[in-house]
């Protein structure tokens, strides 16, 4: 095979491709994850603020935050379909065992993301409310929102972390012990870098007076200073060792921070404001070492993983080798098949209890523990052939067809009919039975049989629970030398137990008193 | 490739996804596309014709518009990826490589898309006067970008029901211009025009008093709502025609479930009163009568809806056994990897079920179950297992599942030894007569189930 059969792990393109794609993709993602999650918070900070302690009134700080929350949202889940499509394909094996182990989680994420975005567009666009509603739902709308990350902090907590999915799986498949701390601080340190990149946002782009900007620098800078210990606990939460590299690559961050912090300060002392020049480039330096940090850490322990995947796969593709071209063979040779016709049908889904002849020897008899009935035998009438087939014969392997519509089953009944004559009425009794004989049997008939099959054929209280039940003999025969057969051996499996002690003349005399029953 | 299974409680794997794909595809189609087409010819419109009503309605129309999409649009459409990555990894994993960079290129679509709509929405007030038309024209290429990526994403969708050549030759072209792209492509572009339409007639009828202007938007969405219902029957009908036979077989079945199958003309007469109710809606607003339009526009919108859902289901459904065509059938096993499993057995290669699960009779059976039927059935909820095995012997189940795939065409094959199908058969004999109990359905691996022996 000269190709990895196992699709999962083909890679379309090369690693570092990939992994360039993923970073580029991954930090323009969250850069407006943190924006919107900076901006649902902020919002929702002003609205208390002004309309409860009467602060920053004339800015209306909470109104424009909120309006620019339709595009930050948008833009954050639209950039998110590369970071999941790269991840899927980059560490398919860790991140779907990661979706399934979280799955309930997981799923859930989509319902509070639509609550969350519905409502604060909804506030955001203009819908005039009491304020205490409007607070109502706007705490909802947060505490929905800000669960996405935990969310997904968790999902990519447990795909870095193959050595603990059982532990995971085995305790109720939930994040406990240090899977469980790392999950906090690192939740914790994105809702931190929220706060720092959202009142940036708004500092430079939204608030337009000076008051306004006051108003959120202090945001940033307590933002900054809060990462500093939380981002001290998400060190120590490591679950593993950072090389050199990623050793210095934290520690640009950190120096991006301290200068950020610098820089804040500087302008609080002057009395200046920030400017974008200063700010912004520091804040992307940060951000870009966060992310590379995370992904250099990811793929220490991710890449290791899936290559041994692969190489897995590419033996498993030996195995499988020698079967591909006949399993794709037959799916071609499958497509033009139609069940469209009775032939069709009755071979696809009768005949392997059955049999192809409908004699009632199909291939599975042997595993049956009540043989398929002989179709040939059958004499009935519509009504009742068309109850089995839809309902089946209950206690017997004999099941219910409404998979095939009634046109369908009209169809194979009628073919039933044309070949094996199942409409027809039983026949002559191929037997001279004299009157004593059949007066023997009638009793016979009341005596014994009636206690099952009931004295008119139509079966009795007690038959009703059997598995199966007795066949409605008003309605249902066999033909003569199947019935005496039946009533001479009696019929394997079932409650109907052989008569050959009886006399020849007296079972065909039975065959003759069972006909009677027939009504229609 | 081996994951855990999850399980769905009552609704099941298959139904939670196309609950959130019908939900997505009613208004990425109806919204992004339709009612979005109607913002943009308002708003020409009103430039045209210099008539305030058109460009209030239009941006109106605009604002439910963009919430919805931006808030439950996008975010079911990621919705159906994150369910698929939950519940049938291997299917979509596989997927993503097959067509990697389409979706890459999706993805680019997607954030073209969306900035021109963000552009489009924050501009309106500000792009008057001289600027007008050039708003228009972003609106315009707004629209262009949408049917980019429908194009796209049907592209992928007609290769899971019909991948052409692509099983034997893997080739990306093959998968991805299949035979049904272009009509599923022109059909999903009438129905977005059909929904986008009666939606904006809807908005119109209930929201605008003016009775002129109530006149002429009318005549104008029930005009487009009557050419894209008239194209409908015949793009079905070419869809149709290149469905391979085998998916077609059941296909009154697929639709009715078995709840109706014996009763195959509903079918005709439910399609019969979708179409006569939702053209006559469109003739009334064609002809200007409001009032009487105004009475059928919610029935007409709910029956369309109604074929939307059909229309997808049924899609899903008659692709029946397969995930991928000739790749992988919807047990997420391999094709080639059934004789395989059926000679080496599903248990003892199974990572996960020998990690975490108890070896006993009914946890091997509750394993095999959620392997081989959980893609599509329940225990308890829609599609219940038990329900489907109820009264049938055990040695009669097992002949089924040895025959499961000749016997009806959309189920997969079991795959496993025989010695498993029997624990199966087992297995599901005793859940149908009520002596097994799972404690932790959604949980197949490990099995929490408490089993009571009587």
């Amino acid at each position: 095979m000269n190709r990895l059969f196992d699709l999962l792990l083909a890679k379309p393109l090369p690693e570092a491709w990939l992994q360039g794609l993923l970073f580029f993709a991954f930090t323009l993602h969250l850069l407006f994850v943190l924006i919107t999650l900076g901006t649902a918070i902020l919002a929702v900070f002003f609205f208390v603020d002004f309309h409860w302690r009467g602060k920053s009134q004339e800015l209306l700080l909470d109104r424009r935050i909120l309006r620019t929350f339709m595009a930050h949202k948008s833009l954050a889940v639209v950039l998110g379909v590369a970071p999941l499509l790269l991840m899927q394909v980059a560490f398919a094996t860790s991140f779907f065992t990661a979706t399934n182990l979280l799955a309930p989680y997981w799923m859930f994420f989509i319902a509070l993301l639509i609550v969350a975005f519905l409502s604060f567009d909804i506030l955001g666009h203009g819908i005039a409310i009491h304020r205490r509603y409007h607070l109502a739902i706007a705490l909802v709308a947060l505490a929905a929102l800000l669960l996405v990350p935990g969310i997904l902090v968790a999902v990519l907590t447990t795909t870095e972390n193959s050595g603990r999915w059982l532990a995971i799986a085995n305790n109720g498949f939930r994040l406990t012990g240090p899977l469980a701390w790392h999950w906090l601080f690192r939740f914790l340190h994105i809702l931190g870098a929220s706060l720092i990149v959202g009142a940036a946002f708004h500092y430079f782009f939204t608030a337009k007076l000076d008051t306004g900007r006051a108003a959120l620098l202090p945001w940033i800078s307590a933002g900054v200073l809060l990462q500093v210990p939380l981002g001290l606990l998400l060190y120590t939460s490591l679950l593993v060792k950072p090389d050199p590299i990623i050793r210095a690559v934290m520690v640009v961050g950190v120096t991006g921070a301290a200068l950020l912090l610098w820089v804040i300060f500087g302008a609080v002392r002057r009395g200046a404001s920030l400017t974008l020049k200063s700010v912004i480039p520091l804040l992307m330096l940060v951000l870009v070492a966060m992310l590379l940090t995370r992904q250099l850490l990811q793929n220490k322990q991710l890449i290791p993983l899936e290559k041994a995947a692969t190489a897995n796969a590419w033996e498993y593709g030996q195995v499988l080798q020698p079967h591909v071209t006949k399993a794709v063979s037959a799916y071609g040779a499958g497509l033009p098949f139609s069940y469209n016709n009775a032939e069709t049908i009755f071979l696809q889904s009768c005949a392997f209890c059955h049999g192809k002849n409908a004699d009632g020897h199909g291939v599975e008899a042997k595993n049956l523990l009540i043989p398929a009935e002989n179709l040939t035998a059958i004499r009935t009438t519509r009504t009742y052939l068309y109850r089995i087939i839809l309902s089946g014969v209950s206690g017997t392997g004999m099941g219910y067809f409404t998979i095939y519509d009634r046109y369908q089953v009209d169809d194979l009944m009628a073919y039933l009919n044309e070949k094996y004559e199942v409409f027809a009425r039983p026949g002559d009794i191929p037997y001279s039975i004299a009157p004593p004989a059949l007066a023997q049997a009638e009793a016979a008939y009341a005596k014994t049989c009636a206690a099952c099959h009931g004295p008119d054929g139509g079966g009795s209280p007690v038959s009703r629970g059997f598995q199966p039940p007795p066949p409605d003999l008003r309605v249902y025969s066999l033909v003569p030398t199947r019935a005496f057969q039946v009533i001479t051996q009696g019929y394997p499996g079932t409650m109907m137990p052989g008569f050959g002690e009886l006399a020849e003349e007296v079972r065909w005399g039975l065959v003759k008193t069972v006909y009677r029953k027939r009504t229609e | 490739m081996e994951f855990l299974l999850f399980q769905v409680p009552y609704l099941g794997n298959g139904m939670t996804i196309g609950i959130v794909a019908v939900v997505h595809v009613l208004i990425s189609h109806g919204l992004a596309i339709g009612a979005m087409t109607m913002v943009v010819v308002s708003e020409y419109l009103g430039l045209r014709d210099q008539d305030p009503d058109w460009e209030r309605f239009s941006r109106n129309l605009l604002l439910a518009v963009i919430i919805t999409i931006t808030g439950v649009g996008a975010v079911t459409g990621v919705g159906i990826w994150v369910t698929t990555s939950a519940l049938s990894p291997r299917g979509i994993g596989s997927l993503l490589r097959v067509f990697f960079w389409p979706w890459f290129a999706e993805w680019l679509v997607f954030v073209t898309e969306l900035v021109i709509l963000l552009v489009y929405y924050f501009t309106w007030d500000h792009w008057i006067g001289a600027k007008k038309r050039r708003h228009v024209y972003l609106g315009a290429g707004y629209i262009l970008m949408s049917l980019c990526s429908a194009a796209l994403i049907t592209g992928i969708l007609g290769f899971m029901l019909t991948p052409d050549g692509w099983p034997w030759e893997q080739s990306l072209a093959s998968a991805f211009f299949n035979p049904t792209f272009l009509p599923q492509f022109l059909l999903r572009l009438t129905i977005a025009l059909t929904l986008g339409s009666l939606l904006a007639l809807s908005y119109l009828l209930f929201t605008s008093r003016e009775p002129r202007f109530r006149r002429e938007a009318s005549n104008l969405f029930g005009s487009i709502c009557l050419v894209a219902v008239l194209l409908i029957p015949f793009l079905t009908w070419w869809y149709y025609a290149v469905v391979p036979s085998r998916y077609k077989t059941h296909i009154i079945y697929g639709i009715l479930t078995s709840h109706l199958s014996q009763h195959p003309e509903v079918l005709f007469a439910a399609v019969a009163i979708i179409l006569v109710a939702v053209l006559f809606c469109a003739g009334l607003a064609w002809g200007r009568k409001t009032s009487a339009a105004r009475v059928l526009v919610i029935p007409a919108l709910v029956l369309a809806v109604a074929f939307v859902f059909a229309f997808e289901r049924t899609r899903e459904f008659i692709r029946g056994p397969y995930l991928i065509p000739g790749y992988l059938y919807a047990t997420n096993v391999l094709l080639p990897e059934k004789p395989l499993l059926d000679q080496r057995g599903l248990l003892p290669n199974a990572y996960w079920f020998n990690m975490l699960g108890r070896g006993d009779p009914e946890n091997q059976g509750a394993f095999l179950l959620a392997q081989n039927c959980s893609a599509c059935h329940t225990i308890d909820g829609l599609n219940d297992i038990r329900t489907r095995v109820k009264n049938r012997s055990e040695d009669g189940i097992f002949v089924y599942l040895s025959h499961i795939n000749e016997m009806v065409p959309f189920m997969p094959p079991f795959s496993g030894t025989e010695a498993e199908r029997r624990i199966l058969a087992r297995f599901l004999y005793r859940l149908a007569q009520d002596r097994i109990h799972l404690s932790a359905p959604s949980r197949y691996t490990p099995l929490t189930g408490e089993v009571s022996h009587e």
